[in-house]
């Protein structure tokens, strides 16, 4: 059976950027992976915030998209932890998450705040949002 | 003796005299839709701190994602609570991975890390769906009730079980205190019940107890009692005036302090007049009273009330309350409940409930009706409040009997209004019953005035 990645890799233009996301419930990350890839980046998933702490250090993604409840770690303690690192703290991070909490986002340094339910336009968007941001501020640091 | 932890429920810790006891379990037990998940969430939200934290483990009937969406339409979920006072774990997940056998173990974990001193799993009757050989079933439930009873904490089970279950289900051997949240139809609507159906080493208060669910989750009203001090306590041996021309004197010189006073009468022939007589009178005393109503709206009543020339705007500031109900939408004991908080206070010395047939048809039940009608009294008569009471007879000119008969056996005085057919209809009223005092019991004329209802011939 032919993946909705390998479908896509055909129709989109290969943006590259890879975007880690956060995600324990496996049938929203199938949604996520279809939308994400469609719209051209490379995906990983990861169901905690322990692994995905691990794995953004391992990775360096240029967005992370975290749930803010996932196992282990929070998204909103990842996200603290992420962006208290030099290692890791120019990873966008993007809170996407049914609670609405998009002060205390903020408040753990979060680079935007998305209410669930997924909205494919409203994620792609956003995300392309966080990562022309993250192109600029490297072509600004380069000058 | 056991201390107790508040549910977040007034009315919940009314019936439950304070709260479910500590290091408990309990099953919160009902169909789809009754409130379960609403009263378990009211209590994470309302008693967790960080120092003690709630765990709210999901399972499999609802994914987290509703609990989060629909419980943050209520005004107790505080979303900046979550991941600091209370922690939701989707325990349907872990057990995909290590199957429903670990269970005992993989609670055991979590709250190893979260420490919590409330655990709720919801629903808990999904998860015992999973074990189908009963063997296993009861031992991961005993293993599970070991867990929770171990660790300091009280917890609570959730599911839609329904009443057979109660004696095969092992969670209902391991829980201290069981709750069952009750819907049920009537008519075009549907009312909600709540029961205390165990309650192991605490006590409380037996019956159905009427819930409504608003937008700060679950309101209970507990069951009316009737007052424990009934037999004792002294009634008072002065007179009160109705402001109604002629009647006190067909009475002696009124009705007793404290006494129920049924009016009974066809459409149209004086029952609210003289019940807004009788309030505008105590007020004018200094006697504030309560006018409940389910028939005209206040505005209503205040162009009625001003038409028979009473000063409805002093009187209002002065502690003449109408109490509006719409028939249609009215929530029995959640009014009685008020009624009788006002009482309670002892801010209330009149009351008057126009009318029993609209009470009446609000009931489940004719016997919840009676019985919360003479708990009402019972406590009228023990605070010394004065109460008149109408009900609206269909005939205009026969009777056959003056209202439910359970109605005019608890009232202490019934008063009957009548039309007299004739070239001109007269209305006429004659007192059947005075307990405890003498009366005039000829039939009388009375006549509508713009002084409110006068008895014609029995003025001085």
């Amino acid at each position: 059976m032919t993946s909705p990645s390998q479908i896509m890799k055909a129709v989109a233009p290969e943006r590259r950027a890879l975007i880690l996301v956060v995600e324990r419930n496996p049938i929203v990350q199938r949604l996520e992976r279809y939308f994400l890839e469609q719209a051209g980046y490379s995906v990983e998933f990861v169901a905690d915030g322990v692994s995905a702490l691990a794995r953004a250090r391992e990775l360096h993604p240029q967005i992370l998209v975290t749930e803010i409840l996932v196992p282990k770690m929070d998204g909103l303690s990842l996200c603290h932890a992420l962006k208290s690192d030099p290692g890791t703290r120019d990873i966008r991070v993007l809170v996407f998450s049914h609670l609405h909490a998009e002060d205390r986002a903020r408040d753990a340094g979060a680079d935007a705040f998305l209410i669930k339910p997924l909205d494919e336009n409203l994620l792609i968007e956003n995300v392309e949002k966080l990562i022309s941001t993250a192109e600029r501020s490297v072509s600004e640091k380069r000058q | 003796m056991t201390d107790k932890i508040k549910t977040g429920c007034a009315g919940l810790d009314e019936i439950l005299f304070g709260g479910i006891p500590e290091n408990t379990i309990s099953v919160i037990m009902g169909a789809p839709g009754t409130g379960k998940t609403i009263l378990a969430e009211q209590l994470a939200f309302s008693q967790a701190t960080a120092d003690a934290p709630a765990l709210y483990f999901t399972t499999m009937s609802e994914p987290l994602e509703k609990f989060i969406m629909h419980g943050q339409s209520y005004s107790f979920f505080d979303a900046s609570q979550v991941g600091v006072s209370v922690f939701y774990e989707d325990l349907g997940l872990m057990l995909r991975d290590d199957g429903i056998e670990k269970l005992p173990e993989i609670v055991t974990d979590v709250l190893a890390v979260r420490r919590p001193r409330f655990v709720f799993i919801d629903s808990f009757k999904a998860l015992n769906e999973l074990l189908v050989a009963p063997q296993v079933r009861r031992t991961v439930t005993f293993d599970l009730a070991s867990v929770l009873t171990s660790y300091n904490c009280t917890s609570f089970l959730i599911g839609e079980y329904a009443d057979g279950m109660m004696t095969e289900l092992p969670e209902f051997a391991i829980a201290d205190v069981v709750l069952q949240l009750i819907k049920l139809a009537t008519n075009v609507r549907e009312e909600r019940f709540l029961r205390v159906e165990k309650s192991r080493a605490s006590s409380s208060i037996s019956g159905l107890h009427a819930f409504s669910i608003t937008e700060d989750g679950l309101e209970v009203y507990p069951r009316l009692l009737t007052p424990y001090v009934s037999p004792d306590y002294t009634a008072k041996t002065e007179r009160v005036n109705t402001g109604i021309k002629g009647l006190d004197e067909m009475v002696a010189e009124g009705f007793w302090r404290g006494s129920t006073t049924l009016v009974a009468g066809p459409p149209g022939a004086g029952k609210t007049i003289m019940a807004l007589q009788f309030i505008g009178e105590g007020v004018l005393k200094g006697e504030p009273g309560v006018y409940l109503g389910f028939q005209e709206n206040p505005t209503q009543l205040a162009r009625v009330m001003r038409n028979l020339g009473l000063p409805v705007e002093k009187l209002l500031n002065d502690g003449f309350e109408l109490m509006y109900q719409s028939p249609v939408e009215v929530q029995l004991d959640k009014v009685a409940g008020e009624l009788f908080r006002r009482v309670r206070a002892g801010k209330v010395k009149r009351v008057v409930i126009d009318a029993l047939g609209d009470v009446q048809r609000a009931s489940i039940d004719r016997q919840r009706f009676a019985n919360l009608i003479y708990a009402l009294m019972q406590w009228f008569a023990v605070e010394n409040v004065t109460c008149m009471l109408t009900y609206e007879m269909s005939n205009l000119f026969e009777v056959h009997g003056v209202s439910d008969e359970q109605i005019s056996n608890m009232s202490d005085n019934v008063l009957l209004l009548r039309f007299q057919p004739g070239p001109e209809l007269k209305r006429t009223l004659r007192i059947i019953k005075t307990r405890g005092s003498d009366h005039d019991n000829r039939e009388r004329e009375i006549r509508i005035t713009a002084d409110g209802v006068i008895i014609q011939d029995f003025q001085k």
